[in-house]
This record gives structure tokens, sequence and C-alpha cells, in this order.
């Protein structure tokens, strides 16, 4: 568990007289003894929060972090991405975060579980679509999912299910369509939603699973081929974390996300209205 | 057996340079050459045993070529292909196989090494020859000095070399020893009838075997008067 | 405890084929590239060993991402590889293979050079003048008297291709039972808050690693034994 409270202790000393030390001196060396304190324990200084966000919001969070601190004078927004999976495990295991932007319920649910946020204060703040992309050049017909099953598609790239959102995603809409065996024998499981992004621009892959958003940020190297048909809708949930010891600033930065000028940010980066 | 070399070599070590530029013909059966540390004397006996190739002139022993740098025909024989032995300061055994086997090395050019326990009449003799059949398993760590420089003897001459180079053998031996081995070294060049060229600080080595004397100063030879 | 069919044990057999194949790669090339270093006078040299060393030093996901623009479809050496061989590294337990082998390669190369380093010159010489093939001289001077310290180089290597994971993730994704190494098995269980999965092969892994560091103890010949 990170440590975030130091037990500062103020000395007192005596002068060689048996006198006390003036109150004033003290509390110098007190206030000099806390500072060290504090830094040493890691915590974040004051202002300063740990934002942990799914990887497809990594373009789009990155410039509303920059129009919230540009708001707030003052405060530092620190960015941690990745897999909504291996977020939530961070977190569990005492990483100091003090907002979640998750992928999908599931994570959230799981937080909310385990007591790491507030639930008070959880929000879907946005909507994302599932969509297969390819890669820039491919001429091969790809029009809805029973095409993957195609012999010349070899590879697809899905996140893994057991710990990232896109891929389980991905398996609930194949085993809807019934064909979750046929495409699991292929599928290259992945860290994250990017590193699926990224294999299709290589060509190293014939097909993946990312969301609309992750598209678009690749727009050169693939094209969306389909959109993914869901039996529900992709909402991205958001929360300040329970043990956060920025709570004002967490709170501030989730109403943030939420304001219009955060939706319009996000709205620039292809997410769609919660 | 004629010997004839005239060659120059050349060494650049950082700033210092320093020219070889020997020149000896003789039929003497033995040459003992003297002469202050980094004249050149151990370069000399490396390339005339192969190890180390001139940079102009020729060496011929026994009225064969060993290396000339004749335009269009230049020769250099690698030291597998000439009929020299050599005996190291340090003896140079191979301190991985035992005495027999260290000296039966030359005798098999296979790729692996005679057995430990291997017999060959001919390693045998010189471990008669030198008295030290009861050594024979020893390895060379386990030896004294004039056991190794026994050993290393036998090694080379069990080739049955043409000439023998001699890099200061008796350098790290007490005089009595240094005494003993002369005279064996004495004895068996009698026998077996090689040339021998040593290189020596020693005065009594000169004066004890001496044929022909040189002194090496700077790179050249110079003759000596006989020693009496 | 873990039954036959356990994932755990087919991460372990696959890192161990994976760890087993890029060992034997680095084996051959690490001593040959050793001996080149050691042996070999020619400009660049240095230079040459410092190029080669780089793997040691770069971080594993950054020679992952340079095996991966190198090997990938779009890549030059992954496209003739495709042309010529229908071939494709990326995602195949060869190329972790390769991953591995780059990664581990400077261990094993240089204790090899320093291996060879230490040999005598003499010894080599000596071997020479005796009339056996420089070939010859290899197996039977050169590598009985340095195989202890390339052997600690290889061990050293075997162990770092069993644990690598940055460069083996990019290139080789993970896939179970193909790619899936127990290094990045562990990876994806803590991951996936699968703290039970994540124990047993992390604990298949020390165990592992305990018995090759037991075996390099035993075999690492003049060890004391530990009762008298």
């Amino acid at each position: 568990m990170a440590n975030r409270y130091v037990p500062v202790y103020i000395a007192q000393s005596q002068t060689p007289h048996g006198a006390f030390m003036p109150v004033f001196q003290l509390s110098r060396r007190g206030v000099l003894l806390g500072a060290i304190g504090l830094v040493w324990s890691g915590a974040a200084l004051a202002g300063e929060i740990t934002v942990s966000a799914a990887s497809s919001l990594t373009n789009a969070f990155k410039e509303v972090a920059q129009r919230f601190e540009q708001q707030h004078p003052g405060s530092k927004v620190l960015l941690n991405f990745g897999a909504s999976g291996a977020l939530l495990q961070q977190m569990a295991k005492g990483a100091p975060v003090d907002v979640l932007a998750s992928a999908d319920q599931e994570t959230m649910d799981q937080a909310a579980q385990q007591g790491l946020i507030l639930t008070s204060g959880r929000r879907n703040f946005v909507r994302n679509t599932l969509v297969v992309v390819v890669p820039a050049g491919s001429t091969r017909s790809m029009r809805g999912l029973q095409d993957l099953t195609q012999p010349a598609v070899q590879k697809v790239a899905i996140g893994n299910p057991a710990s990232v959102p896109v891929g389980r995603y991905s398996q609930r809409a194949l085993e809807a369509a019934k064909l979750w065996p046929a495409v699991q024998a292929k599928a290259i499981h992945t860290q994250n939603v990017r590193q699926s992004l990224d294999y299709v621009a290589r060509g190293e892959v014939e097909a993946g699973f990312v969301y609309h958003t992750d598209a678009l940020v690749q727009k050169g190297k693939v094209h969306v081929a389909f959109t993914v048909p869901l039996a529900g809708v992709i909402h991205y949930p958001i929360a300040p974390a329970a043990s956060s010891s920025h709570i004002v600033e967490a709170r501030q930065f989730v109403n943030y996300v939420l304001s219009p000028a955060g939706q319009a940010i996000l709205a620039q980066h292809g997410f769609l209205k919660p | 057996m004629q010997l004839n070399l005239a060659f120059r070599k050349s060494l650049h070590t950082g700033q210092t340079r320093f020219d070889l530029d020997v020149a000896l013909h003789s039929s003497a059966s033995r040459i003992v050459i003297r002469g202050p540390s980094g004249a050149g004397k151990s370069m000399m006996l490396k390339a005339i045993a192969g190890l180390v190739k001139p940079d102009s002139g020729h060496i011929e022993v026994g009225g064969e070529t060993y290396y000339t740098d004749h335009a269009r025909r230049p020769i250099h024989r690698p030291p597998q292909a000439r009929r020299v032995g050599y005996l190291f300061q340090d003896y140079a055994l191979f301190p991985h196989l035992n005495v027999r086997q260290n000296i039966g090395f030359g005798l098999s050019k296979r790729w692996f090494n005679p057995r430990k326990h291997a017999a060959d009449h001919r390693v045998d003799h010189w471990l008669n020859a030198l008295g030290m059949s009861d050594l024979a398993h020893h390895y060379p760590r386990e030896l004294s000095g004039g056991q190794q420089q026994r050993t290393a003897l036998a090694r080379a001459l069990v080739m049955q070399p043409d000439l023998l180079l001699l890099d200061e053998p008796f350098a790290a031996l007490d005089p009595d020893l240094r005494h003993v081995l002369r005279d064996e070294l004495d004895r068996f060049q009698q026998r077996l009838g090689f040339s021998m060229i040593l290189i020596t600080h020693d005065d009594e080595d000169m004066r004890a075997l001496g044929g022909e004397n040189y002194l090496m100063r700077a790179g050249r030879l110079h003759k000596m008067e006989a020693l009496t | 405890m873990l039954d036959v069919h356990d994932p755990a044990w087919t991460a372990l057999f696959l890192s161990l084929k994976v760890a087993g194949w890029s060992t034997a790669i680095t084996t051959v090339c690490g001593v040959a590239v050793g001996l080149l270093l050691a042996k070999g006078r020619f400009p660049g040299r240095d230079l040459l060993d410092t190029v080669l060393t780089l793997p040691m030093v770069l971080p594993p996901t950054v020679l992952g991402y340079y095996l991966l623009v190198l090997l990938g479809r779009q890549g030059p050496v992954g496209q003739w590889l495709q042309q010529q061989w229908g071939l494709n590294l990326i995602f195949t337990w060869q190329g972790a293979v390769i991953a591995a082998s780059v990664v581990a390669f400077p261990l094993v190369f240089k204790p090899a050079r320093a291996a060879f380093e230490s040999i005598d010159d003499q010894l080599e010489m000596a071997a020479q003048v005796l009339g056996v093939s420089r070939i010859a001289i290899f197996w039977r001077v050169t590598l009985p008297l340095a195989w202890r310290g390339i052997l600690a180089g290889i061990l050293l290597g075997f162990a770092r291709a069993l644990g690598e994971f940055g460069a083996t993730l990019m290139v080789a994704g993970s896939i179970p039972g193909k790619t899936q190494t127990l290094s990045v098995a562990v990876y994806e269980a803590v991951q996936a808050g699968d703290d039970a999965s994540a124990m047993k092969l992390v604990l298949v892994i020390s165990v592992t690693c305990c018995v090759i560091l037991l075996l390099a103890t035993y075999l690492a010949p003049g060890r004391k034994p530990a009762h008298p």
C-alpha cells in the first residue's frame, strides 16, 4: 500500500542552558521535516492528480488534461493509460490514483465492488462504437463478421478478453453471431486496444477489433471495414477514487470532463455523447 | 647445416618504432646470440620459426626456402611446414595435458589430443632418456622448473627437427640445474645432429655451448670472437 | 498440485523450448564472434564489439520495436522472408526465439571473447611449431582452455532467454500454447487480476531457475564439495 501519510515528528530540543528553544524555530524545523517527509513518501504535491484512463482515451484525454490545467492554474494532471483491466489491478494493489476512466461498465463495477471508487461520483461520460479495421491497402472484401472466417484472413487482433474491454465486446459480438470459435483460432490477443491498432497499421494482421475513435487516430494506415453490431451500447464511465488525497481536484476533473468544454474535446476525437 | 638469413621487420608500438635487420650466413651447428633485452632476439627466432612474417628479405634453412619476398614467387611457409623446433622461455607447456600428452602433442595431427594413457614408443623413448618415466601422468603445474624444461625439450625433439630454436631456456633455473641441462642438450645435439640457435644472457652458456657467438644490438647482429 | 493439462505446464515447456533454441543459436554465434574478436586484428574491431553489445544496454521494448520493424510484413527482412519462403516470424515461437537470441547474445559472446583472450599466446604458437593445423589447435588447445568461461556465458544467456519478456511480447505476441511464455503468462494473469494463476506460474518459474542454477553450480568444474 502506498504510504500516503508519513508521521512527522516535530523535535523538541533543549539549549545547553536547559531552556526550550523558541516555538518559531521549532516550527521551521518541523515544516522542513514535514516537507522532506512528504517528498520521500512519494505523494503528489498539492494540486496534482493522477488520472488512470483506458488506452482508447489517450489522444482525447491528453487534450482534456491540457485544457483543464489552463482552466485551473496551479493544478497538474498526471495521465496513466492502459487497458482498463490493468488499470484496475494497479488501483487494487494500492497505486495512488485519483480518477478512473474505463472503457466498460464491468471494470468500473469491479472497482466499485472493491471499494476503490466513490460511487456517488460515478458518471457515464461518452459513448463509443466497435469497428473492425483493416490495413489501408487491403483489397479484401470485408463487410461483416462472417468475412473474418475467410481462409485469406489468417490473423485477427483482438484485445485479451480477460483484461481488455474491447476484447470483451468483440467476444460478445462474435458469440452472438456464433462465430467466436472460428475466429478465436485466428485471434492474436493484445494487451490493449492501441496494440491491436498498431498491428493492423503495420499489416501484421489482416483485421483488428478497435473502437471507432481509435481508427481515426491512424487514419492513413487503417480504414474501417464495418461497424460491429452489439447488443448493448458502449458507455465509458468515470469516477473519483475513494482513497484519493485530492478529492476536491478529482471531482473538479470529473466535472470538467462532463462539462460542455470537455465534451466538445471528446466529440472532436470521435466520441459520442453519453 | 647451412643457414642463410637476411631479413627486416619493423615493429610499431604506440610512438616507438623498432627495426630488426638481421643478416646471418653460417654453416655452424651451434649459434649463440646474446644481447640486451628488447634488442629483437625473440623476434628473430619467431621469424625463423614462421610465427612472424618479415617485411622483406629471405630465410633459408638447410637449403630450403622458408621465406622470400621475391616479387613473382613470394614464399612464407607456415610454422607447421617448417622443420623447426622451439623452446619458449616459459616452456609453454599445455596446462590441460599431462607430460605424456604434451610430449606426444605434435605426433598426432588429428583434431583431438592423444589419450592420457596412450602408449607411443617415441614418447616412451624420450621419457626414459630424460629420466621422467614416473612423471608421465603428471600435469605441468605439478612439475619443477627443471622437469618442465625437460618436458618442453622432449616435446620439441620428438618431432625430429632440423633446427632447434631456444629462447633463454635456462633463465629460470638455478646454476647447478643449468649445468646439468646444458650437458643434456649438448649430448642430445651431438647424437641427433640438429642445428641450434640459442638466445641467452648467460656467459656460461656461451662458453659451454657456443659454436658461433653473436651479439644483437638494436636489431642488428654482430659476430663475436669465440670466448675461451 | 498441478495437473498435466494445466496451462502453466504449456507455458513452461514453451519457455524451455524457446530458451533452448535461443541458447543453441547464441552458443554457436557467440563462440564464433568471441573468437573473431579475440583473435582478429582488423580496423573497426572494437566498434564491432560495441555494436554487438548494444542489445545488452538497450531496453528490451526498444529491441522489440526494432525487431518488429525489421521482421514485420513491411520490414526489409520480413518482406524478403515472405517472398523467398512464404515465412512470417511475427506471432510465432520462432520469432520469440529470435527476440530471445538477440537479447541474450552479448551475454554469451563477451565471456567467450574474454576466455579466448585469457589464453597465453605462446601455447598456440608452440602448437603451431609442433606442426598442428590451426583448426586442430582450436579443438585441442584453445577450446579446452576456454570452455569454462564460455559455459558461464552460455548459462547466463539461457537464463536471460528464459526470462525474456519485453522484446518477446512485441515480436511474438501472447498466444497461449504458441508464444505465451511463462513471463508473458505471469504478466497477463496479473493484468486480469488472476492472482491464483500468477502465483502458480511464478512458483513454476522460480523452481525451474533454481534447478538450472544448481545444475550450473554442480557442473562448474573445480568446485570444492559442500561436505568433506
